[in-house]
């Protein structure tokens, strides 16, 4: 019984949580690395996002979108794509090493 | 790099040689049981695309073909132009794409992309068979109103970056105070819309320290222009009254031009310059022309992998093809590189293209050092057709009326993301 309540609490997180596709994510980011560098690593004062964390860097996307942060250029660039997209996104940034 | 002995040294060395001994030409054969990418024209388009294909596809052969062994960008060169930055500033060279990614350099003028055999023909003769060709050609322009091939060694038209850009920067430089800097800017499309009206901005920067008695007129062959709010909020905080802009239909039309004594008949009368920037109007680059990818100015192409619609294995990336909504910019022709590289990737190997792709442009222009301001948009590209997802709420301009810390914080950005593009396609 536990372990099945232990099953169906790993179902149940993993359904919040899109799983990565590597190919869609990295297509994706190809638009975030024409200003933050390939791969995310950067070299200027547009920032690093090269192995941020995955959880963190797609609230701050969701933030962007929702107009919870703001910024001069991010939020621009963040409504032309889906959450699930920008979830996407995050989780190829945090697969790059830093 | 490339040099001649290099060259003889894959014919023998990597691939078979084949030779017809009547005509002397040789053929640089397709390597065995490899695919071969080679793409001809090093910018923005060009380079990126080799480089990422190298990333998606690293046992692809990737031959990059440009003819010059600098590359000088446009974007920042409007910066050249007014002395705030050496011309070195945006100069960049293939090095490490050859020793970094293993692309094979080669700095040689193409003859023209023969579709009908798959094949690359240099002006020297030789033939390089390719699996897929990224044709990167840029822009040409066309000649007329009394502008012709040659003129621009006096009215120099600065929209190509190097020896253009060192010459309208020395003229401004030599130019007395209270001249007269003219610009005619042409009518859509063309390469970098906001490009005229950063470097007006630039060049009024300059003279407002120097030369400040000076003027500058712009005969547009339009009614408006890019980021036209921004820019003209920026000229009345910054340069008050130096800058008159004057549209096609109220005063700007261009009748004809003397490039030497540098006076433009317009059809409100004569205007007379110290300093002549003609920037004439565009089409593709020649190349293009001579593969039989044009159709009218441009290269029409599918949407979804920028496979030219004329010749198949064929794509056309950058100034050169129609990406309906995207300005001919240097951030597009990266986006479409590395776009047009992952589909040709998994095309390569047979697996399904990215569906649907989704690319972007941000466009950043200096008003001054400190004072910037931006444009951007993201797309997804449909069956025949690249839509801007603008009705998601996605891209725009800069606020109007904003403070001079959001100006200055979009001028840092400007440069900013200079370095990190060079870097993602040169580097």
């Amino acid at each position: 019984m536990k372990k099945l309540g232990l099953l169906l609490l790993c179902l149940s997180s993993l359904s919040f949580a899109a799983e990565y596709d590597p190919v869609k994510g990295e297509m994706l980011s190809l638009s975030c690395t024409s200003c933050h560098g390939t791969e995310g690593k950067s070299e200027a004062i547009t920032p690093y996002i090269a192995g941020m964390g995955k959880a963190n860097m797609y609230q701050i996307l969701l933030d962007f979108k929702s107009g919870k942060r703001t910024e001069t250029m991010m939020q621009k660039h963040v409504k032309g794509f889906t959450d699930e997209e920008l979830e996407q996104i995050a989780y190829y940034f945090s697969s790059v090493k830093r | 790099m490339i040099n001649r002995r290099s060259f003889n040294k894959i014919l023998l060395g990597t691939t078979a040689l084949s030779f017809a001994a009547c005509t002397g030409i040789s053929e640089l054969s397709l390597p065995k049981n490899k695919k071969r990418v080679v793409i001809v024209g090093g910018g923005f388009g060009g380079a990126t695309a080799a480089k990422y294909l190298k990333r998606f596809s690293p046992d692809t052969e990737v031959i990059l073909i440009e003819q010059n062994k600098d590359y000088y960008t446009c974007p920042f060169s409007n910066t050249v132009i007014a002395g705030m930055n050496k011309i070195d500033y945006i100069k960049h060279d293939y090095k490490t794409l050859e020793s970094k990614y293993n692309i094979i350099v080669m700095h040689e003028k193409v003859k023209k992309v023969d579709g009908t055999i798959n094949s690359v023909i240099l002006e020297n003769g030789k033939i390089i068979p390719y699996t897929k060709a990224i044709v990167a050609p840029g822009i040409d322009f066309k000649y007329d109103k009394g502008y012709e091939q040659g003129s621009e060694a006096y009215a120099p038209h600065a929209y190509k970056a190097g020896e253009q850009t060192v010459l309208l920067s020395e003229q401004l430089k030599n130019m007395k105070d209270g001249g007269t800097f003219v610009m005619v800017a042409p009518n859509n499309p063309f390469r970098c819309p906001p490009g005229p009206y950063e470097r007006v901005s630039l060049v009024a920067h300059y003279l407002k320290h120097n030369k400040p008695n000076s003027k500058i007129v712009i005969l547009d062959q339009k009614n408006k222009f890019s980021k036209q709010g921004l820019f003209q909020e920026g000229w009345d905080k910054l340069y008050k009254d130096m800058i008159d802009w004057r549209s096609v239909e109220f005063g700007g039309k261009v009748i004809s031009v003397n490039p030497k004594t540098k006076v433009i008949k317009t059809d409100d009368g004569e205007v007379r310059a110290d300093v002549l920037n003609y920037i004439p109007e565009q089409k593709a680059g020649k190349l293009a022309f001579d593969s039989g990818l044009v159709d009218g100015d441009w290269c029409p192409i599918n949407t979804k992998t920028f496979e030219s619609k004329l010749v198949k294995n064929v794509y056309v990336i950058g100034d050169a093809c129609i990406a309906g909504p995207m300005p001919k910019s240097g951030f597009s022709a990266n986006s479409q590189g590395k776009i047009a590289a992952l589909q040709i990737s998994r095309i390569l190997v047979n697996l399904p293209l990215v569906n649907p792709p989704k690319l972007a442009n941000t466009c950043y222009s200096l008003v001054s050092p400190n004072y910037g301001i931006s444009v951007a948009a993201v797309y997804e590209a449909h069956e025949n057709e690249i839509v801007d997802l603008k009705s998601l709420g996605a891209g725009g301009l800069s606020p109007s009326y904003a403070d001079e810390g959001i100006r200055m914080q979009e001028a840092e950005y400007a440069v900013g993301w200079y370095k990190n593009q060079m870097s993602d396609i040169f580097r």
